[in-house]
């Protein structure tokens, strides 16, 4: 048996559980049959995409690391994507692992000089390392299209009337994301990174090149997040910095802290929740950002697992409650 | 001759921690480490495993110059060590702390690794196996499944041996192990010192407890950061600059 | 040529405005020991506030000043006290929590004050002529008040019971607090002063290039480049890291676009910080 498989079952067992990814997969799958407004059908491609931003941000988390420069990263791989299809006519198909890629190259750069800094440190030139991303994306003149932001992106396929060939695109693109990420945290890859999060002087006694860890686990991540992001550039078809600044990385932590950081599933459900209840309640989507931070303040104070440990707290609760049902009758 | 330390000096701001240090130590040994507190004998140890770099002096082990390699690079070399303040992996279990420091060898390819190959998997089976003996060796088997920042100081310390011994390491340093543990432990601990050192792991530890003095085949005493004597328990014991350094502090028998 | 005075009092004023709210930035993490990403925001409610009392209730600037920093501090000491303390050394939940004060103070400000650039009523009117050259009085009273804060800070921390109590406590919070040393009480005022700080710079900037509700990220950014060239646990390096990000804030738009003056400013903190990452003025961190 994978020791590895030991910890997935501790943490969060209900919800790593297959039988809820595959529930949830049908579910989703068969949505377009019962869906037909085109609007639901683009924000759930859009929360898709934005899964996979959130899930990758966790998953750098793992080491230790807390980024504060994800949605530039994410910006980083529309750009590039949306660059090369537009100025140097490639395909979509090419342009988009190839942004990832890239993204990932930048990401283990950076996180090269600083993999040896404390968490602190690293947060704080992360969060530097976004706005300087935003800021070049601004500066950038006609290559970037500046402040206005990049139109005449090519898209992904042919003009169509419907949403739901992309909906499927996205979908699948996020399963094969989500499968990719959670092999990578539940295999002995994932394992050493945990341990080098808890106790680097331990790590490093028995052999773990901390450093280099770190920054696999920056490539891993940024490869993903780059990837939501040319899949974004070729699906919006425009992109402007603004979608990728210090506050979109807000939103994206936001997102992972809400579902519960310490889940692998967390990010999935915060996204989903953080993202489609405004659209239900549309009148209060000026004050969503509010409802945001009360929640987001709720959690910190009351439910450090985020939502995702929702299962957990109610199921401590009632054992707790029975215990004491039982001391009553002993007496 | 397994590790020798020629002129090792380290100094912090103006303070000398270690200063102009010789050691050897021939395979096979166990030796001991004593000197007061501030003596430099953890400072001795970081500079061997790398966790603290030199101002000067050179380190050799096996024949190979060990000088300023990082941490990660001298237990692949194999040597392995205790910490006084045994930082673990807390949130792992005892299991799979010992299971996660099975990372030198057998060494698993990321590739392999992630496409949970054959190859990956043997490696897993074997790695298990070794932990549950080595679980056996410090006498955790019982609890291997508890979350391993539940567990009293003393099994947290075995803990830590044991995590050590994942390296398969040629040279083991062991700082304080004793410290902080009862009587019983303190016995249990020193048989599984003695059985590792049986199977052929050269031993380098630093001891207050003096009973562990008793079986070292070399006693070593730093003060200040200098070697002040050197020679058999016995002999150290008796020595007049020994038994200087620590009027005021501790006792030496 | 023209262009040298007006640049050379820019580059104070930004310098002191910068060092007067990453010293209060810095103070925080030394003292409290806490990351206070909220506290751009602080800084931009400083200033929100004093509008609200200069121009919404019609008090006199001076006044309504005053009474921000009173507001400020206050609000400083709830937040060590009920949104830091708790969670101190928990990193996640310290972001967290501080992401949350952000997004409520800033859509709230934005809600409440609307996007547009609001100005704050000068301070003093008027300008001063010397030959050829003329400086607004604004200009010079905002870098008077910003110098003299700095040195009365620099005296207190110095000679006063209380700032030889804070420096005890960075150093050493542990050896601190056995010498008898309110550490708690010393944070809470750690962070009425960081805050208060902040609201007057808010104000003072607010007067100077007008109020928006995300004046605040602005100056986030600029503290934390100063806070991380000057290093880590030095004040000194605060002074020096604030003047040269001043003037190179002042000088490089000049000649370049507002956006890429900012990345290349950015780039050179990366840069440094590759060469040196423990800061211009710090010491060595452990890892």
């Amino acid at each position: 048996m994978d020791m590895s498989e030991s910890l997935s079952t501790r943490d969060g067992k209900k919800l790593t559980k297959p039988a809820f990814y595959a529930g949830l997969m049908i579910i989703l799958s068969l949505l377009p049959l019962f869906i037909s407004q085109g609007y639901m059908l683009h924000i759930l491609t859009l929360t898709f995409i934005y899964i996979i931003a959130a899930v990758s941000l966790r998953t750098i988390t793992i080491s230790g690391q807390f980024p504060l420069a994800h949605a530039a990263f994410m910006g980083m791989g529309a750009y590039l994507s949306g660059m090369a299809s537009k100025w140097l006519g490639w395909s979509p198909w090419l342009t988009i692992p190839l942004a990832a890629l890239m993204t990932a190259g930048i990401g283990m750069l950076i996180g090269y000089p600083f993999a040896r800094l404390r968490a602190l440190y690293y947060a704080m030139v992360s969060l530097f390392f976004g706005i300087g991303v935003t800021q070049a994306i601004y500066a950038g003149g006609i290559w970037t299209g500046g402040y206005g932001g990049l139109i005449g992106i090519s898209p992904l396929l042919p003009p169509t009337t419907s949403k739901v060939p992309y909906y499927y695109l996205s979908l699948g693109l996020a399963m094969v994301s989500i499968i990719a990420l959670y092999r990578f945290e539940f295999c002995r890859i994932g394992t050493t990174l945990k341990a080098v999060a808890q106790s680097h002087l331990a790590a490093s006694s028995v052999g773990i090149n901390e450093a280099w860890y770190r920054i696999l686990a920056m490539g891993v991540g940024c490869f993903f997040v780059g990837l939501a992001g040319a899949a974004y550039a070729h699906y919006n078809l425009v992109i402007s910095g603004t979608s990728f600044n210090f506050m979109a990385t807000l939103w994206l932590v936001m997102y992972v802290l809400i579902g519960g950081i310490g889940h692998f599933a967390g990010p999935i459900i915060g996204t989903f929740i953080l993202i489609l209840i405004p659209e239900f309640f549309r009148d209060l989507k000026t004050y969503s950002p509010f409802i945001y931070a009360g929640t987001l303040i709720i959690v910190v104070y009351l439910m450090p697992q985020g939502l995702a440990g929702l299962p957990q707290m109610v199921r401590s609760w009632f054992t707790e409650h029975r215990k004491d049902k039982r001391t009553v009758h002993a007496a | 001759m397994l590790l020798e330390i020629n002129g090792l000096t380290k100094y912090f701001g103006g303070l000398f921690a270690v200063r102009q240090f010789d050691m050897q130590i021939n395979e096979g040994e166990i030796v001991g480490l004593i000197g007061p507190n501030g003596a430099g004998k953890t400072t001795t140890f970081n500079l061997i495993t790398g966790v603290l770099r030199s101002n000067s002096g050179t380190i050799t082990f096996a024949g190979k110059d060990i000088t300023g390699k990082k941490p990660h690079e001298i237990a692949k070399l194999g040597i392995a060590r205790t910490f006084q303040l045994n930082p673990l992996f807390g949130d792992f279990t005892v299991l799979e702390n010992i299971s996660a420091s099975f990372h030198l060898y057998p060494r698993s390819s990321l590739l392999d690794i992630y496409f949970n190959t054959a190859t990956y998997r043997l490696n897993e089976a074997s790695i298990l196996e070794q932990s549950l003996e080595i679980l056996k060796l410090i006498g955790l088997d019982k609890m291997k499944d508890e979350l391993s920042k539940n567990l009293a100081h003393g099994h947290q310390k075995m803990l830590g041996i044991g995590r050590a011994l994942a390296v398969k390491p040629k040279l083991l340093l062991l700082d304080e192990p004793l410290g902080g543990m009862n009587p019983d432990e303190i016995d249990f601990t020193i048989r599984a010192i003695r059985k590792t050192q049986q199977k052929g792991v050269t031993i380098l530890l630093v001891e207050h407890n003096m009973r562990i003095m008793d079986f070292c085949e070399k006693v070593i005493v730093i003060n200040f950061g200098k070697k002040i004597a050197e020679g058999l328990p016995e002999e150290v014991r008796e020595n007049k600059e020994v038994i200087r350094a620590y009027l005021g502090g501790e006792k030496v028998a | 040529m023209e262009q040298l005075v007006p640049t050379l009092t820019n580059i104070l004023v930004l310098s002191s405005m910068y060092i007067l709210v990453a010293l209060g930035f810095v103070l925080l993490f030394n003292v409290a020991g806490i990351l206070n990403f909220a506290h751009g925001v602080i800084y931009m409610l400083g200033g929100y506030i004093g509008f609200a009392f200069s121009v919404v209730c019609g008090l006199n600037q001076w006044l309504a000043l005053l009474l921000t920093v009173i507001v400020i501090a206050s609000f400083g000491v709830f937040l060590e006290r009920f949104c830091f303390r708790p969670f101190a050394g928990d990193f996640n939940r310290t972001v967290t929590i501080c992401i949350a004060i952000i997004v409520i103070l800033e859509t709230g400000v934005n809600i409440i004050g609307g996007t547009k650039i609001l100005t704050f009523p000068a301070f003093v009117e008027g300008i001063l002529r010397i030959g050829h050259v003329s400086v607004s009085h604004e200009r010079i009273v905002t870098f008077a008040i910003g110098a003299a804060l700095l040195g009365i800070i620099i005296w207190f921390i110095n000679r006063t019971k209380w700032g030889q109590q804070m420096q005890a406590i960075s150093q050493d919070i542990e050896a601190a607090a056995l010498q008898g040393i309110n550490v708690h009480r010393i944070s809470a005022f750690a962070s009425a002063l960081g805050c208060g700080l902040a609201a007057i710079a808010g104000c003072l900037m607010g007067a100077y290039i007008g109020l928006s509700p995300f004046m605040g990220d602005f100056m986030l950014v600029k503290v934390l480049i100063v806070a991380i060239l000057a290093g880590v646990g030095s004040i000194g390096g605060v002074f020096f890291a604030g003047l040269v990000l001043g003037a190179i804030d002042a000088i490089l738009p000049l000649f370049i676009s507002g956006a890429a003056s900012s990345a290349i400013a950015v780039a050179i903190v990366i840069v440094i910080l590759l060469i040196r990452p423990q800061g211009l003025f710090g010491h060595e961190m452990e890892m």
